[in-house]
């Protein structure tokens, strides 16, 4: 199977060469690709495929775009795979997850350094020994974005999952036992956010070497009772994630401008 | 906790609370110990026990210290767990590697953000899927450092291998066909240089809340070929010791502006 239809667009995502920059954003959910788009300068919708929407712009003169991934690593592989061969290089995953430090609080952005490969795409790339990590100037923007909104964060390793059930309900699985042994186990090491999609977002930009990076909103702790974790979700909002990410990209086009890039 | 002798000592190193401040250095060469403590002010011989030397000294004015992990994870795993337990709270693992990219010339510096986990220690604390991570802070310091170093450098993964032959000679191996198919893997993923102790430095310092990372000397070429005589003729160890230290110097520098050093 050629990445390229006859008529030029790449098979899943329905682009073409040109249609993108070199800089796209990546949430999970179609329905996001909009809001995060209508910071851009001149937004304007592209392509919608299966769950793939995109919609690109520019930010401080540099075009961009944002690719909705769908619910986890097997669409996001296809994804990163096919914005890359239409000439982006710069991946930056946004979107909301799950906290994992006790002390953590609904609203806490996390900035992912790594992944834990707790799914069954990215060994189709690399052996698991292999470590998923984020690029570091991407890793550095969205440090220094959140920083400077002043906005709760931390830097640190997301779990991404390929069981969103067997996370919040792993009770009622029958790997309950080595589901919370393992969690037990992401937590011991410093595991922040728990998320479906970083993880194979790095792996395959490592072997195409392109750079990816991450920023969640995180909800709940593993301090929070269920019922203090929904009582904590009172004026959530996703806008916080989403302009900090953007504030970021831009950070990241201007580092990536004055280093002649 | 780790094990701690009648006098205080820890066990395999030799080491009691209040001898080393929060900064230690990790070659793997007890040998190579003194010649990085050269470089701190004030440079004082601590211990040696086993493969364990320790030194000590000061770098603008801050106590820092250099302690050899001796080839291999199992015994860095030992190396800072005994010395995070004295009060280490920042590893800089310094030492040589080889090259795993046709493009790194013996004689680079190679940051170290990440580590294969090719090895058999950092699986007693977490199981495989998690990555092992340089700090980020470390890492930017030792990015800056070999910046200014003027050699050529890269940032990257390393491969933290249990077996320096196999890597080497892997033809001789018996399972010679898996050792070659996993170091082509590994280049196609884009790692940098090859080691024995990233890996399980990172991931012991992950459960222990500590910070790790490393800079490296790249040696050698990605296809085993031996070094030409110019090629040696870059490959002194004094750039790496020289860019850890002065990395180090922007950690302390940085931490103290953050308000992290009392």
């Amino acid at each position: 199977m050629a990445i390229f239809e006859p008529d030029g667009t790449v098979h899943h995502l329905g682009l073409k060469k040109g249609d993108v920059g070199r800089y796209v954003l990546l949430p999970g959910d179609p329905g996001r690709v909009e809001v995060i788009a209508r910071r851009f300068d001149n937004p304007g919708f592209v392509a919608q495929k299966r769950e793939y929407t995109t919609w690109v712009g520019e930010l401080d003169g540099v075009p961009v775009a944002c690719t909705s991934t769908g619910i986890g690593c097997p669409s996001t592989a296809i994804a990163a795979e096919e914005l890359h061969a239409i000439g982006a290089d710069t991946f930056i995953r946004v979107g909301t997850s799950g906290g994992m430090q006790p002390g953590m609080q609904t609203g806490d952005l996390a900035v992912i350094s790594g992944a834990i490969r707790d799914e069954g795409t990215s060994s189709h790339y690399l052996p698991m020994e292999f470590p998923a990590v984020a690029d570091l100037d991407v890793v550095l923007a969205m440090r220094d974005a959140a920083r400077e909104r002043n906005v709760r964060h931390r830097v640190g390793v997301a779990q991404s999952k390929d069981s969103f059930y067997g996370e919040v309900e792993p009770e009622r699985m029958p790997i309950s036992e080595d589901l919370a042994r393992r969690w037990k186990a992401w937590i011991g090491g410093g595991a922040i956010s728990s998320e479906m999609e970083s993880a194979t977002l790095f792996i395959v930009s490592a072997t195409l070497r392109a750079r990816a990076g991450g920023i969640m909103v995180c909800i709940g702790s593993p301090s929070m009772t269920h019922e203090e974790s929904q009582a904590s979700m009172k004026g959530f909002s996703i806008d916080p994630v989403i302009d900090t990410a953007v504030h970021g990209l831009r950070m990241l086009i201007a580092r990536d401008r004055a280093a002649g890039a | 906790m780790a094990a701690t002798e009648s006098d205080g000592r820890k066990h395999h190193i030799g080491i009691k609370q209040g001898e080393v401040g929060r900064y230690v250095l990790l070659p793997g060469d007890p040998d190579r110990v003194e010649v990085i403590a050269s470089r701190f002010d004030n440079p004082k011989f601590v211990m040696r026990r086993r493969e364990y030397t320790t030194w000590t000294g000061e770098l603008d004015g801050v106590p820092v210290a250099c302690t050899s992990t001796g080839i291999g994870c199992p015994s860095t795993a030992i190396a800072v767990e005994e010395l995070a337990d004295v009060g280490v709270d920042t590893f800089i693992r310094v030492g040589t590697s080889g090259s795993m990219q046709q493009h790194i010339k013996p004689g680079s510096i190679g940051v170290v953000s990440g580590a294969i986990r090719d090895e058999g220690t950092s699986r007693h604390y977490l199981p495989m899927e998690f990555p092992a991570v340089a700090d980020l802070d470390i890492t930017l310091a030792l990015r800056e450092a070999a910046k200014e170093s003027g050699f050529p450098w890269y940032v990257g993964i390393a491969q933290s291998k249990d077996s320096f032959y196999g890597q080497h000679n892997p033809e001789r191996m018996p399972i010679a066909e898996d050792l070659q198919r996993r170091w082509k893997a590994w280049m196609a993923g884009g790692a940098i240089c090859s080691e024995m102790e990233a890996a399980t430095l990172y991931i012991v310092a992950a459960t222990l809340r500590v910070r790790a990372g490393g800079a490296m000397l790249i040696l050698g070429n990605p296809d085993q070929r031996p070094m030409t005589e110019a090629e040696i003729a870059e490959c002194s160890v004094d750039r790496v010791i020289d860019t850890s230290i002065a990395g180090l110097r922007k950690l302390i520098a940085a931490d103290r502006a953050a308000g992290r050093i009392k």
